[in-house]
Protein backbone atom coordinates (compact mmCIF):
# COMPACT_ATOMS: atom_id res chain seq x y z
CA UNK A 1 0.00 0.00 0.00
CA UNK A 2 2.84 2.12 0.66
CA UNK A 3 4.98 1.88 -2.15
CA UNK A 4 1.93 2.65 -4.67
CA UNK A 5 0.54 5.85 -2.55
CA UNK A 6 4.71 6.98 -3.23
CA UNK A 7 4.53 6.47 -6.52
CA UNK A 8 1.52 7.90 -6.76
CA UNK A 9 2.68 11.05 -5.28
CA UNK A 10 5.54 10.87 -7.65
CA UNK A 11 3.33 10.57 -10.58
CA UNK A 12 1.83 13.69 -9.52
CA UNK A 13 4.44 15.93 -8.66
CA UNK A 14 5.57 15.33 -11.99
CA UNK A 15 2.40 16.08 -13.59
CA UNK A 16 1.95 19.37 -11.63
CA UNK A 17 5.34 20.41 -12.59
CA UNK A 18 4.76 19.83 -16.54
CA UNK A 19 1.26 21.43 -16.29
CA UNK A 20 2.86 24.56 -14.45
CA UNK A 21 6.01 24.74 -17.04
CA UNK A 22 3.48 24.34 -19.72
CA UNK A 23 0.97 27.46 -18.27
CA UNK A 24 4.02 29.60 -17.90
CA UNK A 25 5.19 29.02 -21.23
CA UNK A 26 1.94 29.74 -22.81
CA UNK A 27 1.18 32.78 -20.53
CA UNK A 28 5.17 34.03 -21.32
CA UNK A 29 5.21 34.82 -17.75
CA UNK A 30 9.14 35.03 -17.59
CA UNK A 31 8.53 36.16 -21.38
CA UNK A 32 9.83 34.69 -24.83
CA UNK A 33 13.07 33.12 -23.26
CA UNK A 34 10.56 30.65 -21.00
CA UNK A 35 8.70 28.49 -23.83
CA UNK A 36 5.65 25.84 -22.87
CA UNK A 37 6.91 22.28 -22.47
CA UNK A 38 5.23 21.39 -25.23
CA UNK A 39 7.18 23.58 -27.73
CA UNK A 40 10.65 22.38 -25.93
CA UNK A 41 9.01 18.23 -26.49
CA UNK A 42 8.59 19.13 -29.73
CA UNK A 43 12.02 20.33 -30.60
CA UNK A 44 13.17 17.08 -28.65
CA UNK A 45 11.54 14.48 -30.09
CA UNK A 46 11.36 15.93 -34.08
CA UNK A 47 13.01 13.21 -36.28
CA UNK A 48 14.63 15.60 -38.20
CA UNK A 49 16.97 16.18 -34.90
CA UNK A 50 17.04 12.35 -33.59
CA UNK A 51 20.68 11.98 -34.90
CA UNK A 52 21.64 14.99 -33.61
CA UNK A 53 20.36 14.45 -30.05
CA UNK A 54 21.47 10.61 -29.81
CA UNK A 55 25.06 11.92 -31.23
CA UNK A 56 25.36 14.05 -28.45
CA UNK A 57 23.72 12.01 -26.09
CA UNK A 58 26.56 9.39 -26.87
CA UNK A 59 29.47 11.61 -26.70
CA UNK A 60 28.27 12.93 -23.04
CA UNK A 61 27.33 9.93 -21.65
CA UNK A 62 30.52 8.12 -22.63
CA UNK A 63 32.20 10.69 -21.57
CA UNK A 64 30.24 10.88 -18.24
CA UNK A 65 30.69 6.86 -17.80
CA UNK A 66 34.14 6.67 -18.66
CA UNK A 67 34.92 10.17 -15.96
CA UNK A 68 32.88 8.32 -13.41
CA UNK A 69 34.49 5.14 -13.53
CA UNK A 70 38.18 7.29 -13.96
CA UNK A 71 36.88 9.79 -11.19
CA UNK A 72 34.51 7.81 -8.77
CA UNK A 73 37.27 5.10 -9.19
CA UNK A 74 40.16 7.01 -7.95
CA UNK A 75 38.03 8.30 -5.74
CA UNK A 76 37.03 5.05 -4.02
CA UNK A 77 40.49 3.50 -4.10
CA UNK A 78 42.12 6.41 -2.58
CA UNK A 79 39.58 6.38 0.56
CA UNK A 80 40.47 2.42 0.57
CA UNK A 81 44.00 3.57 0.65
CA UNK A 82 43.03 5.86 3.18
CA UNK A 83 41.32 3.13 5.52
CA UNK A 84 44.41 0.77 5.33
CA UNK A 85 46.49 3.35 5.68
CA UNK A 86 45.74 5.24 9.01
CA UNK A 87 49.28 7.73 8.83
CA UNK A 88 47.79 8.52 5.31
CA UNK A 89 44.38 9.98 6.12
CA UNK A 90 44.99 13.92 6.92
CA UNK A 91 47.28 14.07 4.12
CA UNK A 92 44.84 12.40 1.81
CA UNK A 93 41.32 14.30 2.81
CA UNK A 94 43.18 17.37 2.40
CA UNK A 95 44.55 16.35 -0.96
CA UNK A 96 40.48 15.56 -1.88
CA UNK A 97 39.69 19.02 -0.28
CA UNK A 98 42.41 20.44 -2.43
CA UNK A 99 41.07 18.88 -6.09
CA UNK A 100 37.74 19.97 -5.02
CA UNK A 101 38.51 23.10 -4.56
CA UNK A 102 39.36 23.52 -8.16
CA UNK A 103 36.79 25.22 -10.09
CA UNK A 104 35.86 23.13 -13.34
CA UNK A 105 35.22 26.01 -15.17
CA UNK A 106 38.51 27.63 -14.30
CA UNK A 107 40.53 24.20 -15.28
CA UNK A 108 38.53 23.31 -18.19
CA UNK A 109 40.30 25.22 -20.56
CA UNK A 110 43.63 24.34 -19.04
CA UNK A 111 42.62 20.33 -19.87
CA UNK A 112 41.87 21.13 -23.43
CA UNK A 113 45.33 22.44 -23.79
CA UNK A 114 46.85 19.29 -22.19
CA UNK A 115 44.77 16.42 -23.24
CA UNK A 116 42.85 17.82 -26.36
CA UNK A 117 39.37 18.71 -27.18
CA UNK A 118 37.92 14.90 -27.40
CA UNK A 119 39.28 13.97 -23.41
CA UNK A 120 38.53 17.10 -21.96
CA UNK A 121 34.62 16.32 -21.03
CA UNK A 122 36.45 13.12 -19.66
CA UNK A 123 38.70 14.56 -17.58
CA UNK A 124 36.31 17.51 -16.32
CA UNK A 125 33.88 14.56 -15.45
CA UNK A 126 36.57 12.55 -13.49
CA UNK A 127 36.96 15.90 -11.39
CA UNK A 128 33.84 16.34 -10.78
CA UNK A 129 33.01 12.64 -9.83
CA UNK A 130 36.17 12.58 -7.82
CA UNK A 131 35.54 14.30 -4.63
CA UNK A 132 31.57 12.96 -3.92
CA UNK A 133 33.06 9.59 -4.35
CA UNK A 134 35.72 10.09 -2.15
CA UNK A 135 33.61 11.70 0.72
CA UNK A 136 31.24 9.17 0.77
CA UNK A 137 33.46 6.07 0.51
CA UNK A 138 35.51 7.29 3.39
CA UNK A 139 31.99 7.46 5.30
CA UNK A 140 31.62 3.91 3.66
CA UNK A 141 34.86 2.21 4.73
CA UNK A 142 33.85 3.14 8.59
CA UNK A 143 30.69 1.66 8.33
CA UNK A 144 31.64 -1.70 9.98
CA UNK A 145 30.35 -1.71 13.74
CA UNK A 146 32.09 -1.14 17.04
CA UNK A 147 30.90 -4.58 18.00
CA UNK A 148 32.25 -6.17 14.38
CA UNK A 149 35.28 -4.25 14.88
CA UNK A 150 35.91 -5.99 18.74
CA UNK A 151 34.90 -9.75 17.37
CA UNK A 152 37.34 -9.40 14.84
CA UNK A 153 40.00 -7.71 17.44
CA UNK A 154 39.60 -10.92 20.28
CA UNK A 155 39.78 -13.43 17.15
CA UNK A 156 43.24 -12.11 16.23
CA UNK A 157 42.45 -10.54 12.77
CA UNK A 158 45.38 -9.07 10.49
CA UNK A 159 44.77 -5.97 9.62
CA UNK A 160 44.54 -7.48 6.03
CA UNK A 161 41.15 -9.79 6.85
CA UNK A 162 39.92 -6.98 8.79
CA UNK A 163 39.96 -4.94 5.56
CA UNK A 164 39.00 -7.36 3.40
CA UNK A 165 36.49 -9.48 5.59
CA UNK A 166 35.00 -6.85 7.19
CA UNK A 167 35.16 -3.40 6.31
CA UNK A 168 35.00 -3.92 2.54
CA UNK A 169 31.78 -5.63 2.17
CA UNK A 170 30.48 -3.42 4.98
CA UNK A 171 31.40 -0.88 2.60
CA UNK A 172 29.23 -1.52 -0.21
CA UNK A 173 26.34 -0.01 0.22
CA UNK A 174 28.34 3.15 1.09
CA UNK A 175 30.14 2.48 -2.34
CA UNK A 176 27.27 2.20 -4.50
CA UNK A 177 26.03 5.19 -2.68
CA UNK A 178 29.31 7.17 -3.47
CA UNK A 179 28.89 5.99 -7.18
CA UNK A 180 25.05 7.20 -6.48
CA UNK A 181 26.08 10.90 -5.90
CA UNK A 182 29.28 11.25 -7.68
CA UNK A 183 26.94 10.33 -11.23
CA UNK A 184 25.29 13.52 -11.33
CA UNK A 185 28.65 15.31 -10.77
CA UNK A 186 30.17 13.08 -13.41
CA UNK A 187 27.33 14.11 -16.36
CA UNK A 188 27.38 17.76 -15.33
CA UNK A 189 31.24 17.87 -15.37
CA UNK A 190 31.10 16.46 -18.99
CA UNK A 191 28.70 18.93 -20.29
CA UNK A 192 30.87 21.64 -18.94
CA UNK A 193 33.71 20.22 -20.26
CA UNK A 194 32.25 20.36 -23.62
CA UNK A 195 32.01 24.02 -23.52
CA UNK A 196 35.22 24.27 -24.38
CA UNK A 197 35.72 22.93 -28.13
CA UNK A 198 34.41 19.49 -28.18
CA UNK A 199 33.76 18.38 -31.04
CA UNK A 200 30.04 17.00 -30.22
CA UNK A 201 28.11 16.51 -26.98
CA UNK A 202 24.94 18.00 -25.10
CA UNK A 203 27.14 20.53 -24.37
CA UNK A 204 28.26 22.28 -27.26
CA UNK A 205 24.42 21.49 -27.97
CA UNK A 206 23.91 23.65 -25.30
CA UNK A 207 26.58 26.21 -26.38
CA UNK A 208 25.67 26.02 -29.63
CA UNK A 209 22.01 27.02 -29.50
CA UNK A 210 22.52 29.46 -27.13
CA UNK A 211 24.93 31.24 -29.36
CA UNK A 212 22.50 30.93 -32.50
CA UNK A 213 19.61 32.29 -29.89
CA UNK A 214 17.51 28.98 -30.39
CA UNK A 215 15.71 29.09 -27.24
CA UNK A 216 13.50 25.79 -27.68
CA UNK A 217 16.95 24.05 -28.26
CA UNK A 218 18.62 24.92 -25.40
CA UNK A 219 16.03 23.94 -23.62
CA UNK A 220 15.71 20.61 -24.72
CA UNK A 221 19.52 20.49 -25.04
CA UNK A 222 19.51 21.37 -21.16
CA UNK A 223 16.68 19.02 -20.66
CA UNK A 224 18.32 16.46 -21.99
CA UNK A 225 21.71 16.85 -19.56
CA UNK A 226 18.87 16.74 -16.69
CA UNK A 227 17.82 13.58 -17.62
CA UNK A 228 21.09 11.87 -18.10
CA UNK A 229 21.95 12.81 -14.67
CA UNK A 230 18.79 11.55 -13.28
CA UNK A 231 19.27 8.29 -15.03
CA UNK A 232 22.94 7.92 -13.68
CA UNK A 233 21.36 8.42 -10.48
CA UNK A 234 18.70 6.20 -10.96
CA UNK A 235 20.66 3.47 -12.06
CA UNK A 236 22.82 3.46 -8.74
CA UNK A 237 19.93 4.43 -6.49
CA UNK A 238 18.60 0.94 -7.95
CA UNK A 239 22.36 -0.56 -7.16
CA UNK A 240 22.56 0.67 -3.75
CA UNK A 241 19.38 -0.85 -2.77
CA UNK A 242 20.12 -3.92 -3.90
CA UNK A 243 24.02 -3.41 -1.84
CA UNK A 244 21.82 -2.71 1.12
CA UNK A 245 19.80 -5.74 0.83
CA UNK A 246 22.45 -7.86 0.35
CA UNK A 247 25.02 -6.16 2.72
CA UNK A 248 23.72 -5.14 5.44
CA UNK B 1 54.74 -26.74 21.37
CA UNK B 2 55.57 -25.19 24.79
CA UNK B 3 53.45 -27.69 26.30
CA UNK B 4 55.97 -30.70 25.01
CA UNK B 5 58.14 -29.80 27.71
CA UNK B 6 57.09 -31.78 31.35
CA UNK B 7 58.22 -29.03 33.58
CA UNK B 8 56.29 -26.02 31.42
CA UNK B 9 53.37 -28.33 31.19
CA UNK B 10 53.04 -28.32 35.40
CA UNK B 11 53.71 -24.93 35.81
CA UNK B 12 51.02 -24.34 33.13
CA UNK B 13 48.57 -26.81 34.94
CA UNK B 14 49.39 -24.66 38.08
CA UNK B 15 48.75 -21.48 37.46
CA UNK B 16 45.11 -20.16 37.63
CA UNK B 17 43.10 -19.50 33.86
CA UNK B 18 42.65 -16.15 35.15
CA UNK B 19 44.76 -14.20 37.42
CA UNK B 20 44.11 -10.75 38.28
CA UNK B 21 45.72 -8.45 40.58
CA UNK B 22 44.65 -4.96 41.92
CA UNK B 23 43.33 -3.97 38.46
CA UNK B 24 42.26 -0.33 37.97
CA UNK B 25 40.59 1.62 34.95
CA UNK B 26 39.31 4.96 34.66
CA UNK B 27 38.12 6.77 31.59
CA UNK B 28 38.90 10.05 30.85
CA UNK B 29 36.65 12.55 29.61
CA UNK B 30 38.94 15.30 28.54
CA UNK B 31 38.82 18.83 30.34
CA UNK B 32 40.71 17.44 33.05
CA UNK B 33 37.44 14.51 33.99
CA UNK B 34 37.99 11.18 34.90
CA UNK B 35 35.91 8.32 35.41
CA UNK B 36 36.98 5.54 37.69
CA UNK B 37 35.36 2.55 36.43
CA UNK B 38 37.17 0.21 38.56
CA UNK B 39 39.34 -0.04 41.37
CA UNK B 40 41.52 -2.64 43.03
CA UNK B 41 39.99 -5.69 41.15
CA UNK B 42 41.89 -8.87 42.34
CA UNK B 43 40.79 -12.35 41.75
CA UNK B 44 41.56 -15.30 40.45
CA UNK B 45 39.53 -17.95 38.43
CA UNK B 46 40.35 -21.80 37.90
CA UNK B 47 40.51 -23.91 34.71
CA UNK B 48 36.52 -25.09 33.69
CA UNK B 49 35.07 -22.80 36.01
CA UNK B 50 32.20 -20.87 35.19
CA UNK B 51 32.39 -17.29 36.98
CA UNK B 52 29.47 -15.30 36.43
CA UNK B 53 30.23 -11.43 37.12
CA UNK B 54 26.88 -9.90 38.89
CA UNK B 55 26.39 -6.46 39.52
CA UNK B 56 24.44 -2.84 38.61
CA UNK B 57 24.09 -0.92 35.86
CA UNK B 58 27.95 0.81 35.75
CA UNK B 59 29.58 -1.57 38.17
CA UNK B 60 32.67 -2.07 35.21
CA UNK B 61 31.69 -5.30 34.95
CA UNK B 62 31.66 -5.13 31.05
CA UNK B 63 35.29 -3.63 31.24
CA UNK B 64 36.78 -5.95 33.63
CA UNK B 65 35.58 -8.17 30.73
CA UNK B 66 37.07 -6.46 28.21
CA UNK B 67 40.37 -6.24 30.18
CA UNK B 68 40.44 -9.75 30.54
CA UNK B 69 39.70 -9.89 26.52
CA UNK B 70 42.32 -7.81 25.74
CA UNK B 71 40.11 -5.34 24.16
CA UNK B 72 41.00 -2.72 27.16
CA UNK B 73 43.98 -2.03 28.85
CA UNK B 74 43.51 -1.43 33.07
CA UNK B 75 44.91 1.50 33.94
CA UNK B 76 46.89 0.15 36.66
CA UNK B 77 47.40 -3.83 37.95
CA UNK B 78 47.96 -6.96 35.43
CA UNK B 79 45.45 -9.03 33.88
CA UNK B 80 47.21 -12.65 33.05
CA UNK B 81 45.21 -15.24 31.23
CA UNK B 82 46.77 -18.76 31.10
CA UNK B 83 50.02 -16.93 32.70
CA UNK B 84 50.56 -14.54 29.79
CA UNK B 85 48.56 -11.51 28.21
CA UNK B 86 45.48 -11.17 26.99
CA UNK B 87 46.54 -10.18 24.01
CA UNK B 88 48.86 -13.10 23.58
CA UNK B 89 45.60 -15.64 24.21
CA UNK B 90 44.60 -13.50 20.99
CA UNK B 91 47.03 -14.44 18.74
CA UNK B 92 47.10 -17.73 19.74
CA UNK B 93 43.25 -17.54 19.04
CA UNK B 94 42.62 -19.34 22.28
CA UNK B 95 39.81 -16.80 23.17
CA UNK B 96 36.12 -17.34 22.54
CA UNK B 97 33.87 -13.94 22.89
CA UNK B 98 30.13 -13.74 22.86
CA UNK B 99 28.90 -10.09 22.52
CA UNK B 100 25.80 -8.46 23.98
CA UNK B 101 24.65 -7.64 20.52
CA UNK B 102 25.15 -10.76 17.97
CA UNK B 103 28.00 -9.35 15.77
CA UNK B 104 27.20 -11.71 12.91
CA UNK B 105 28.10 -10.34 9.48
CA UNK B 106 24.92 -9.52 8.09
CA UNK B 107 26.28 -10.42 4.35
CA UNK B 108 27.19 -14.36 5.96
CA UNK B 109 25.14 -17.20 6.09
CA UNK B 110 25.15 -19.05 9.76
CA UNK B 111 27.51 -21.74 8.50
CA UNK B 112 30.27 -18.52 7.44
CA UNK B 113 29.33 -17.13 11.01
CA UNK B 114 30.67 -19.76 12.49
CA UNK B 115 33.16 -20.64 10.31
CA UNK B 116 34.47 -16.57 10.41
CA UNK B 117 37.47 -18.06 13.58
CA UNK B 118 38.88 -20.31 11.14
CA UNK B 119 39.33 -18.00 8.31
CA UNK B 120 40.81 -14.98 10.98
CA UNK B 121 43.57 -17.63 12.41
CA UNK B 122 43.99 -18.28 8.52
CA UNK B 123 43.20 -22.23 9.01
CA UNK B 124 41.52 -24.51 7.06
CA UNK B 125 37.65 -24.57 7.89
CA UNK B 126 36.27 -27.77 9.53
CA UNK B 127 33.15 -28.33 8.29
CA UNK B 128 32.73 -31.15 10.23
CA UNK B 129 33.37 -28.95 13.42
CA UNK B 130 30.75 -26.16 11.87
CA UNK B 131 28.28 -28.09 10.83
CA UNK B 132 28.77 -29.96 14.91
CA UNK B 133 28.45 -26.91 16.12
CA UNK B 134 25.47 -25.67 14.11
CA UNK B 135 23.92 -29.34 15.69
CA UNK B 136 24.92 -28.16 19.22
CA UNK B 137 22.91 -24.69 19.31
CA UNK B 138 20.06 -26.42 17.81
CA UNK B 139 20.29 -24.75 14.16
CA UNK B 140 20.72 -27.73 12.23
CA UNK B 141 18.70 -26.86 8.90
CA UNK B 142 19.70 -22.93 9.18
CA UNK B 143 23.19 -23.04 7.58
CA UNK B 144 22.31 -21.06 5.22
CA UNK B 145 20.16 -18.60 6.36
CA UNK B 146 21.02 -14.84 6.90
CA UNK B 147 21.43 -13.12 10.65
CA UNK B 148 18.66 -11.27 9.24
CA UNK B 149 16.19 -14.16 8.78
CA UNK B 150 16.58 -15.26 11.92
CA UNK B 151 15.04 -14.27 15.35
CA UNK B 152 16.89 -13.14 18.34
CA UNK B 153 17.55 -15.95 19.95
CA UNK B 154 18.88 -17.87 17.05
CA UNK B 155 21.68 -15.32 16.03
CA UNK B 156 22.97 -15.63 19.75
CA UNK B 157 23.08 -18.91 19.11
CA UNK B 158 24.82 -18.78 16.29
CA UNK B 159 27.22 -15.92 18.26
CA UNK B 160 28.06 -19.03 21.02
CA UNK B 161 28.55 -21.67 18.26
CA UNK B 162 30.98 -19.08 16.64
CA UNK B 163 32.98 -18.10 19.80
CA UNK B 164 33.37 -21.81 20.51
CA UNK B 165 34.63 -23.16 16.26
CA UNK B 166 38.17 -22.95 17.77
CA UNK B 167 37.64 -24.75 20.83
CA UNK B 168 39.20 -22.10 22.36
CA UNK B 169 40.76 -22.06 26.29
CA UNK B 170 38.58 -19.29 27.59
CA UNK B 171 35.19 -18.28 26.96
CA UNK B 172 33.96 -14.69 27.61
CA UNK B 173 30.19 -14.05 27.68
CA UNK B 174 29.07 -10.34 28.19
CA UNK B 175 25.17 -10.08 28.87
CA UNK B 176 24.40 -12.46 25.36
CA UNK B 177 21.28 -12.90 26.28
CA UNK B 178 20.50 -9.32 27.75
CA UNK B 179 18.28 -8.39 24.62
CA UNK B 180 15.87 -11.23 24.97
CA UNK B 181 12.34 -12.01 25.95
CA UNK B 182 12.57 -13.58 29.11
CA UNK B 183 11.26 -16.79 27.78
CA UNK B 184 13.70 -17.09 25.07
CA UNK B 185 16.40 -16.13 27.84
CA UNK B 186 15.56 -18.96 30.13
CA UNK B 187 15.62 -21.20 27.15
CA UNK B 188 18.79 -20.05 26.02
CA UNK B 189 20.27 -20.56 29.70
CA UNK B 190 19.75 -24.60 30.04
CA UNK B 191 21.29 -25.05 26.65
CA UNK B 192 24.63 -22.82 27.38
CA UNK B 193 24.59 -24.71 30.86
CA UNK B 194 24.48 -28.00 28.39
CA UNK B 195 27.47 -26.40 25.86
CA UNK B 196 29.19 -25.63 28.79
CA UNK B 197 28.92 -29.07 30.43
CA UNK B 198 29.66 -30.75 26.97
CA UNK B 199 32.90 -28.72 26.25
CA UNK B 200 33.99 -27.73 30.06
CA UNK B 201 35.48 -24.55 29.02
CA UNK B 202 36.38 -21.82 31.40
CA UNK B 203 33.58 -19.24 31.11
CA UNK B 204 33.27 -16.23 32.14
CA UNK B 205 29.77 -14.57 31.92
CA UNK B 206 28.64 -10.74 32.94
CA UNK B 207 24.82 -10.79 33.71
CA UNK B 208 22.24 -8.48 35.89
CA UNK B 209 20.18 -11.41 36.11
CA UNK B 210 20.57 -13.18 39.61
CA UNK B 211 18.28 -16.26 37.83
CA UNK B 212 20.59 -16.24 35.14
CA UNK B 213 23.54 -15.97 37.28
CA UNK B 214 22.44 -18.86 39.75
CA UNK B 215 21.73 -21.46 37.03
CA UNK B 216 25.10 -21.38 35.01
CA UNK B 217 27.73 -20.17 37.36
CA UNK B 218 29.82 -22.22 39.66
CA UNK B 219 31.03 -18.85 41.50
CA UNK B 220 29.60 -15.58 41.34
CA UNK B 221 31.67 -12.56 41.72
CA UNK B 222 29.16 -9.64 43.26
CA UNK B 223 30.21 -6.20 41.67
CA UNK B 224 29.25 -2.62 42.86
CA UNK B 225 29.35 0.76 41.79
CA UNK B 226 30.90 4.51 42.47
CA UNK B 227 33.60 2.93 41.92
CA UNK B 228 33.34 -0.30 40.15
CA UNK B 229 34.51 -2.67 42.42
CA UNK B 230 34.34 -6.43 44.01
CA UNK B 231 31.94 -6.44 46.65
CA UNK B 232 31.97 -10.09 47.78
CA UNK B 233 32.00 -13.81 46.13
CA UNK B 234 29.61 -16.17 46.11
CA UNK B 235 29.95 -19.91 45.58
CA UNK B 236 26.76 -21.58 43.88
CA UNK B 237 26.44 -25.00 45.51
CA UNK B 238 23.55 -25.82 43.30
CA UNK B 239 24.02 -29.81 42.10
CA UNK B 240 24.38 -29.71 38.30
CA UNK B 241 22.81 -30.21 35.83
CA UNK B 242 20.64 -27.42 37.06
CA UNK B 243 17.18 -27.43 34.96
CA UNK B 244 13.49 -26.07 35.62
CA UNK B 245 13.40 -27.54 38.83
CA UNK B 246 16.13 -25.87 40.23
CA UNK B 247 14.45 -22.55 39.93
CA UNK B 248 12.11 -23.66 42.23
CA UNK B 249 14.39 -25.40 45.04
CA UNK B 250 15.05 -23.77 48.28
CA UNK B 251 18.70 -23.81 48.01
CA UNK B 252 17.92 -21.63 45.03
CA UNK B 253 15.73 -19.13 46.64
CA UNK B 254 18.45 -18.64 49.69
CA UNK B 255 20.95 -18.07 47.27
CA UNK B 256 18.65 -15.70 45.29
CA UNK B 257 17.76 -13.71 48.45
CA UNK B 258 21.45 -13.14 49.55
CA UNK B 259 22.45 -11.69 46.25
CA UNK B 260 19.78 -9.21 45.76
CA UNK B 261 20.49 -8.30 49.45
CA UNK B 262 24.66 -8.01 48.72
CA UNK B 263 22.96 -5.96 45.04
CA UNK B 264 21.03 -3.81 47.19
CA UNK B 265 23.89 -2.62 49.40
CA UNK B 266 26.09 -2.91 46.50
CA UNK B 267 24.03 0.10 44.81
CA UNK B 268 24.29 3.62 46.42
CA UNK B 269 21.28 5.40 47.99
CA UNK B 270 19.16 7.48 46.26
CA UNK B 271 18.76 9.54 48.86
CA UNK B 272 22.28 10.47 49.20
Amino acid sequence: MKRPTRTLQMALGMVALCVAWELIGRLQVFGPTFPPLSTVFGVLFSPDRQRLFSSAIGATGTSAVLGLTIGGGIGILIAAMRQAITATRPGLDRFAAAIHAIPQIGIAPVLIVLLGRDNAPIAVASIAAFFPSYAAATRAFDAALTAHHDLFTVLGSRRSNRLLMLELPAAVPGLADALRLAAPGAVLGAVLGEWFGAPRGVGLLILSSSQAYDIPLLWASALLATVLAMVGFGFFTILQRAAARRFA
Amino acid sequence: MTNSHPIQVAATLDQPAISLANIGKEFNLGRRRVVTALTGVTATIERGEFVALLGPSGCGKSTLLRIISGLEKPTSGTALVEGSSPEQLISDHRLGFAFQEHALLPWATVSENIAIPFRLARRPIDRARVSELVALVGLAGFESARPKQLSGGMRQRVAIARSLALAPDLLLLDEPFGALDEITRRRLNFELARIWAETGVTTVMVTHSVDEALLLADRIIVMATNPGRIETEVMVDLPRPRTAETLGSARFGELATELIRLLDHSEPSDES
